[in-house]
């Protein structure tokens, strides 16, 4: 279902969600986003991924929100429990509650959309913003990179291993050992980099001007009018919420 | 007989003007949204952190990094721009290397000073800047402190640009100093976008400050201070080692460095064609 969409859209409404979100910034309102990002992440069977990921970046934030606003807020007035200077007051662990569920919106909304795109569709349609090509390029080299250079890394360490290094218990051993891969890890990409930077200006990559593709990006006239409407939606939010903090901004 | 040119046209000066337009409204964008969040703090404070500071904290700095992105890119050589991504995969890599071996450090920024002493401030600011929307595709939390990747990348080139490489016992002075500055540009992100800072050490810094009665932006950026400038002074450190450990023949590849003469010593001798 989702690969048929124009990443564009999906990319739109992500991030209309997340403005309409902060905007609202409500517990009901992040909480029904969050589900709602859950559930789609179930339909499109990204699932499993989605939560393993959220939940590395989320656990030890919510801890962090908890620890601090939980027991330490001073602008709190209902004192729930008190230790020596720490307090448990209803207003921090209200306050840490709205944080932790408005960031767990936003990361569970972007992961979403991050683990549903194709990369080379979402280069394609970038292509199609008039944005620099270079942009896409960092951006999907970047994502395609990465394992290669993990391998690599992996490589050299095995390379350094043969030739002796072992990691002792010492801060100094460690250093010495995080150098010994660094070097020649940083010294290849740095020299291969050289190499793909004379093959692509061979191929005219500095070019000004628009590019064509190879990648067939779908769009629709609705996908265009669901855009606009997303961002009206975005934007009527932000207005409503502006203009409440105005005229509420007296009494505060 | 008049058979069109098959070269490629050189891109003129209005695009050129164009872009350097787009720099500088970035540099605004982020430095206006900076001024706005700390004139407005208090008054936010008293209402309960009302949202209007969390959307001008990610709307601002959003648009200042994706402006100076679009501005700077186009105008960087081609042996850069094929660099930007390695050094990207680099902040991750060597982030995670450096997690694995067990010093207490998070440093998530050597790739993009990096280039920055390679390929100077503009250059280390659009790999700062791209470093953050590239890698919220894994971690979505660091999209919103693009700004403050953005501003280390332009300080480690601009220290890099006066000479401050060329001794490697000036390059964690620089470090330091661009600390300072980035832990209190990218304190409000923290406390208006998340409420606070991810990870046990800085929470509890931050708690520390807070049970004194400090307000939550005052709290983070002195937690902001007591880490950024150590980390920021490492992260450089270490750059620059890896930069003097790169052969001369490559680091001169690169116009920032011959011009400035970033890093001292003279250009290798030219083979002979």
């Amino acid at each position: 279902m989702a690969p048929r969409l124009n990443p564009l859209t999906t990319l739109t409404a992500a991030a209309a969600v997340l403005v309409i979100t902060t905007a609202a910034s409500s517990w009901a309102v992040s909480l029904t986003v969050a589900a709602g990002a859950v559930l789609l992440a179930g339909v499109t069977g990204t699932a499993r991924r989605v939560l393993l990921a959220a939940s590395v970046i989320l656990a030890p934030f919510w801890l962090s929100l908890l620890m601090m606003h939980g027991l330490f807020f001073p602008e709190g007035r209902t004192v729930l429990a008190s230790w020596g200077p720490a307090r448990i007051t209803a207003e921090g662990l209200g306050f840490a509650v709205d944080m932790g569920l408005r960031t767990s919106a936003f990361v569970l909304v972007l992961l979403l959309f991050s683990f549903c795109v194709r990369v080379p569709d979402l280069v394609a349609a970038l292509a199609v913003l008039r944005l620099p090509p270079q942009f896409g390029y960092v951006l999907a080299s970047t994502l395609m990179l990465a394992p290669v250079i993990a391998a690599r890394l992996e490589k050299v360490r095995q390379a350094q291993e043969s030739r002796g290094l072992v990691v002792g218990k010492g801060f100094g051993s460690r250093l010495g050992a995080v150098r010994l891969q660094m070097v020649p890890l940083v010294l290849g990409l740095v020299h291969d980099a050289g190499i793909r930077a004379q093959a692509l200006d061979a191929r005219g990559f500095r070019r000004a001007g628009t590019r064509t593709t190879y990648t067939q990006v779908r769009d629709s006239p609705a996908q265009r009018a669901f855009r606009i409407l997303a961002v009206v939606l975005a934007a009527a939010a932000v207005a409503v919420r502006v203009a409440a903090s105005l005229s509420g901004g007296g009494q505060a | 007989m008049s058979q069109p040119s098959l070269t490629l046209p050189t891109p003129g000066q209005k695009a050129g003007r164009n872009r350097r337009l787009l720099e500088i409204l970035g540099a605004a964008a982020i430095a206006g949204t900076f001024i706005y969040l700390v004139l407005t703090q208090p008054a936010d404070i008293a209402g309960g952190l009302g949202s209007v500071s969390a959307l001008v904290a990610l709307g601002g700095f959003l648009l200042g990094a994706v402006l100076l992105i679009v501005g700077v890119l186009p105008t960087l050589p081609t042996s850069t721009v094929v660099l930007i991504p390695v050094a990207l995969v680099l902040n991750i890599v060597l982030g995670q290397l450096m997690g694995t071996s067990g010093l207490p450090f998070y440093l998530d920024s050597i790739g993009t000073v990096l280039i920055a002493v390679l390929a100077g401030p503009a250059a280390g600011a659009a790999t700062g800047a791209l470093s953050s929307i590239v890698w919220s595709f894994i971690n979505p939390t660091v999209l919103p402190f693009a700004a403050g990747a953005a501003l280390i990348g332009f300080l480690a080139g601009t220290a890099a640009r006066y000479g401050l490489f060329r001794r490697f016992y000036l390059a964690p002075i620089a470090g330091f100093v661009t600390g300072i500055v980035a832990g209190v540009v990218s304190a409000p992100i923290a406390a208006f976008v998340f409420g606070g800072t991810s990870g046990a050490g800085t929470g509890a810094i931050v708690s520390a400050f807070r049970a004194m009665g400090d307000t939550l932006l005052a709290a983070i950026t002195k937690q902001a201070l007591i880490s950024d400038p150590m980390d920021k002074a490492i992260v450089f450190t270490i750059a620059a080692l890896l930069v003097y450990a790169l052969p001369r023949r490559t680091t001169f590849q690169f116009p920032f460095v011959r011009r400035f003469n970033v890093l001292a010593g003279k250009e290798p001798a030219k083979r002979n064609a």
